[in-house]
Formats: structure tokens, C-alpha cells, sequence
């Protein structure tokens, strides 16, 4: 292990990153503020820029000739059936971050659009439209491309399953690509360890609230912050130690179905014509106008607008980009043999139709029941964490979905935790498979201090910032995947 | 200052992209190209 300067020097990172989370939070909160600020000011043309180039790019790969090859030899077969791809697929983008923001987003933009003079139609078709584009395709055209050419590059190419892998494959092995490819793996650790912990702090926020929520608790303070957080920690440590793989896809599989229930439930016992309703018009609103909002950049807008744009979908696109190293990989990792058609098609288009009839339930149910009076909407502004569980207490069997939500968001925590950890212990070791139990534990216990560090922030908004901070470079290292897979691509026969 | 950290971030920005236009069409020298289509082709038979 202390052989390895990748390992080393990401650990030095993350816990530098810590130890100045532990000793002075509000002043990494500040600076990650400051930070995300001037990039996204500066350089908010280019993420958005980016985004759109990834997805018209994978819609042309898709359409294309290119879209017959195989991620594998060209005899290979998918490995799973395209049910339990597609299940899993759901199952890397579903996370506590839809449980947190179901119906929090589309409000909290519902009542800036009502702030700026939009009629409350227009404010609510407007909101639902910039949430399905924070958490549609532009998101997993992100995912899809880093999947994709870890994918291509891993299965047909032999080449070990990195972020850097596709790099050095492209452009050899000199010491320039070497150090680029070393560069970007240890970005790559640093991005997946911020992120995760990122969610493991909404998570533990998340159940906290169903808690509060659930026995009308009131001031607790940092007490129940805490015990739910050392809870975690030992629900997530456990299974670093042994290979629980088959128990964590088991509660992996729990949590989604408790996921998907939920929202059935909501449909079903809800309003169900009214949010019908709202889903049909998303679905038209959002792929009309989708490529377009993907270029939009509020270039003329005053500087209220500007900033919320930078908090919001701006913000979300460079989340993303956080995300992309550990999503993409386990995307890339269960698309053996589908071409890359299948894939583009499947990771682009299942999970963003999910995301429509997630916050086409969530979020409609938040407007119905803020026109109905039995939602104050100023709560997401209060308090954003409970806005899910205050839509639940509002609807029958509340209890029994407070708890459900609860128990979904732990669990999405515990398996995220788990998978990260294999992750980052993976990519620090070369890309080995298997590694020490060790370096696993070690990099669980980072995951669960630099999680600590944004809970004492006490802050979603500057969780967000630190995350975005720690993804900054990513925007450009997913441009160079994409080069490094068009220009190998283009010269396969087809 | 904000103004010229703003211009330098873009010009890097912009340097990037040029970057990457090259990189695509960039081809390595003939004697590691040979050595890269050999390898392919050893892997070819391989399979």
C-alpha cells in the first residue's frame, strides 16, 4: 500500500479536505462557495456548452453506424436480460437525491418563477420543465459518455476498467499520457469521494427529518444528526469486511422497490388525474424543449435569475460531473455485450422517463397540495429537508410511508456508501477487482469522516458547493474520454 | 482582477478546445502506429 503514490496522495487529499472540513467548516463552506462561484461565472457557457455536445453527440453515436458495434467481442451476448438492465440502471441513478427533491425542486423553482411575475400556470409548467432538465437527459448523456468509453475500452479494448483506461489506450503509453491518466484517476477518487459524501450528509438529513417528522419531534439538535450518522457508519462498514455482494444487491433492490411503491401509491391514492395530467404536458414541454434549454444560458437576464440559474441548473450539470466517475463505472460494468444503440438508448432514455414520472408524482402532488392549502410551498425555503415527509403526512397511510421513505433513503445510502468504497479502493489499486479488505475499510472511514465534515456544515447549499468544487476539472476530463472514443471508434469496420 | 481571472480562465477554456480538435485528429509516428497494429492484430488472432 505504501508502494502505491496514487493511493497515497488521494488519501493525503481527502483527509487534508477533512481535517479543514472538522476545524473550520464554515471556512471550506466559504471558500467552496467563492470557488464554485467565479468557475460557474466564468465558465457556465462551457459546462452548459458541454452538456449539450455530450447528448447530441450520443444521439448521433446512437443513429449512426457505430451504433451496431458491441461493448465486448463481437460474438458476446448481454450478460443481464434488458429487464435487469434496465432495473439496475434505475438503480445507479436512483438515489437519495430523488427521495430529497421530489417535490422540494419543482416548488423552490415554482416560487422563484411566482417571484418573477409568471403566472402560477405558466410557474408551474415552467418549474417542472427546468427539474425534468436538472435530472433529465442532459445528466445522463454525462453518465452515458463516461460509461460508454470505460465500456468500449474495458470490454473490446482489454483495457483496465479506469477513467484513465481509454487515455492511455488512445494515446500510448509515453510519460505525458502517463501522468495525464494519473492525474485524472486521482481527480477521478477525489470527485467520487466528495460526492458520496456529499449524499451520505443528505441521506443522514433525509432520515433525520422522517424521524422528526414521524414523533412530532422538536430541537434535536445535533443528538439525532449524529446517532443516525454513527448508525450508518456501522450498517456500511460492515459489509467493506465481508463480501456481502449478493446481500447489498438484495438491499439495493429493497430500497428501489420501497422507491417505486412510493411513488405508484402517490399516483394512485393521490390525485390521480391531476398528476396525470402534469406528466402527459411534462412529457411534451420537456422534449420539446429540452435540446433547447440545454443552450440556454439566462445570457440577458438580470442578476437574481443569473445566480439562481448558477444554484440550480448549473450546479446540478457539475454534480453530475461528480458522479460521472462512479456511475459510469458501474454502468460501464453491467453492459457487457449490448451495442452501443442499445446502450445510448437505454441509459439516455429509461432513466429520464422514470425522472418525468418521479417528479411528474412528487412534484405535482407539491403544487396540488400547496393550491389545495394543505402545504405551505415557503417551506422548501425553511427547511428543504422536510418537505417530502410533509407531503407524505398530508396523504393516507402517512405513518407507514414516513418510515418506508426513511428506510429507502438508509439503505440508498448504505449501498451507495458500499459500492464507493469498493470504487475508490478499486481505482486507487490500478483497477484491480479485488481489493484488500483494508484498503476498503480505509476508504469507508474517509467517506464516513469527509460525510461528518458536511453534516457539521449543516447546510444542503454548501454540501452542493463542496461537491461542484471538487468536480471542476471533470468537464474537461469527460471531453477528452469522448475524443479518445470518436477517435478510436471511427476507425472500427462497420 | 476578477476581469482578468475571468479572461484567463476563459483563454484556458478556449485552449482546451483547441486542444482537444487536435488531439482528435492527431496521429501517432508511423514506427508506434506499426507497433500498435501489430498488437491488434496479435489480439485479433487471439480471439
Amino acid at each position: 500500500m505504501f508502494k502505491n503514490p496514487l493511493l497515497l496522495i488521494a488519501l493525503a487529499l481527502t483527509i487534508g479536505v477533512s481535517i479543514w472540513g472538522i476545524i473550520d467548516t464554515q471556512g471550506l463552506s466559504n471558500f467552496a462557495s467563492e470557488q464554485v462561484k467565479i468557475t460557474l461565472r466564468s465558465r457556465g457557457w462551457f459546462v452548459m456548452l458541454t452538456v449539450s455536445f455530450l447528448l447530441i453527440t450520443s444521439f448521433i453515436l446512437a443513429l449512426s453506424k457505430f451504433g451496431k458495434i458491441k461493448l465486448g467481442r463481437d460474438d458476446d451476448e448481454p450478460e443481464f436480460s434488458t429487464m435487469s438492465w434496465l432495473t439496475m440502471m434505475f438503480a445507479a441513478g436512483m438515489g437519495v437525491g430523488l427521495l430529497f427533491y421530489g417535490a422540494a425542486e419543482p416548488i423552490t423553482h415554482y416560487l422563484f418563477l411566482a417571484g418573477q411575475g409568471a403566472p402560477p400556470p405558466k410557474a408551474a409548467s415552467n418549474a417542472m420543465l427546468i427539474t425534468l432538465f436538472n435530472w433529465g437527459l442532459h445528466a445522463w448523456a454525462i453518465y452515458g459518455v463516461t460509461a460508454l468509453a470505460i465500456a468500449y475500452f474495458g470490454f473490446r479494448k482489454d483495457v483496465p476498467q479506469l477513467v484513465s483506461g481509454p487515455i492511455r489506450a488512445t494515446f500510448g503509453n509515453n510519460p505525458l499520457v502517463r501522468g495525464t491518466g494519473w492525474l485524472v484517476d486521482l481527480l477521478s477518487i477525489y470527485a467520487i469521494a466528495i460526492g458520496l459524501a456529499g449524499s451520505l450528509a443528505l441521506g443522514v438529513f433525509q432520515v433525520q427529518d422522517g424521524i422528526i417528522t414521524l414523533l412530532n419531534l422538536k430541537n434535536t439538535g445535533m443528538g439525532l444528526t449524529l446517532t443516525i450518522f454513527g448508525i450508518l457508519c456501522a450498517a456500511y462498514i460492515l459489509p467493506l469486511t465481508v463480501d456481502l455482494s449478493k446481500g447489498m444487491a438484495v438491499l439495493s433492490n429493497t430500497a428501489l422497490i420501497i422507491a417505486v411503491a412510493l411513488m405508484v401509491f402517490l399516483l394512485l391514492f393521490g390525485p390521480t388525474s391531476f398528476l396525470m395530467n402534469g406528466i402527459v404536458e411534462a412529457i411534451g414541454q420537456y422534449f420539446y424543449q429540452a435540446l433547447p434549454a440545454g443552450f440556454s444560458t439566462l445570457a440577458y437576464f438580470e442578476e437574481g435569475a443569473k445566480v439562481w440559474f448558477e444554484s440550480w441548473s448549473l450546479n446540478y450539470m457539475v454534480w453530475w460531473l461528480a458522479w460521472a466517475p462512479f456511475v459510469g463505472v458501474f454502468i460501464a460494468r453491467i453492459s457487457r455485450g449490448r451495442t452501443i444503440r442499445e446502450f445510448i438508448l437505454g441509459v439516455l432514455l429509461a432513466p429520464t422517463f422514470f425522472s418525468i414520472f418521479w417528479f411528474g408524482v412528487f412534484g405535482g402532488l407539491g403544487f396540488y397540495q400547496s393550491a389545495a392549502s394543505q402545504l405551505d410551498p415557503a417551506i422548501v425555503q425553511e427547511n428543504i429537508n422536510q418537505t417530502t415527509f410533509l407531503l407524505l403526512g398530508n396523504m393516507p397511510l402517512s405513518k407507514l410511508t414516513i418510515v418506508a421513505t426513511s428506510v429507502a433513503a438508509f439503505l440508498f445510502i448504505v449501498t451507495s456508501v458500499v459500492s464507493a468504497a469498493y470504487v475508490l479502493a478499486m481505482f486507487s489499486t490500478g483497477g484491480s477487482q479485488n481489493p484488500s479488505v483494508k484498503i476498503k475499510l480505509i476508504w469507508g472511514v474517509i467517506l464516513g469522516v469527509l460525510g461528518l465534515v458536511m453534516i457539521l456544515s449543516g447546510s444542503v447549499g454548501a454540501i452542493r458547493n463542496i461537491i461542484a468544487m471538487s468536480a471542476g476539472p471533470f468537464v474537461f476530463v469527460i471531453l477528452l474520454l469522448l475524443v479518445c472514443l470518436l477517435k478510436t471508434i471511427k476507425n472500427e469496420k462497420v | 482582477m476578477m476581469g482578468l481571472l475571468d479572461t484567463l480562465m476563459n483563454l484556458f477554456v478556449f485552449a482546451f478546445i483547441g486542444l482537444l480538435i487536435w488531439l482528435y485528429f492527431y496521429e501517432p509516428k508511423k514506427e508506434s502506429k506499426k507497433r500498435d497494429d501489430q498488437q491488434r492484430t496479435l489480439e485479433f488472432k487471439n480471439r
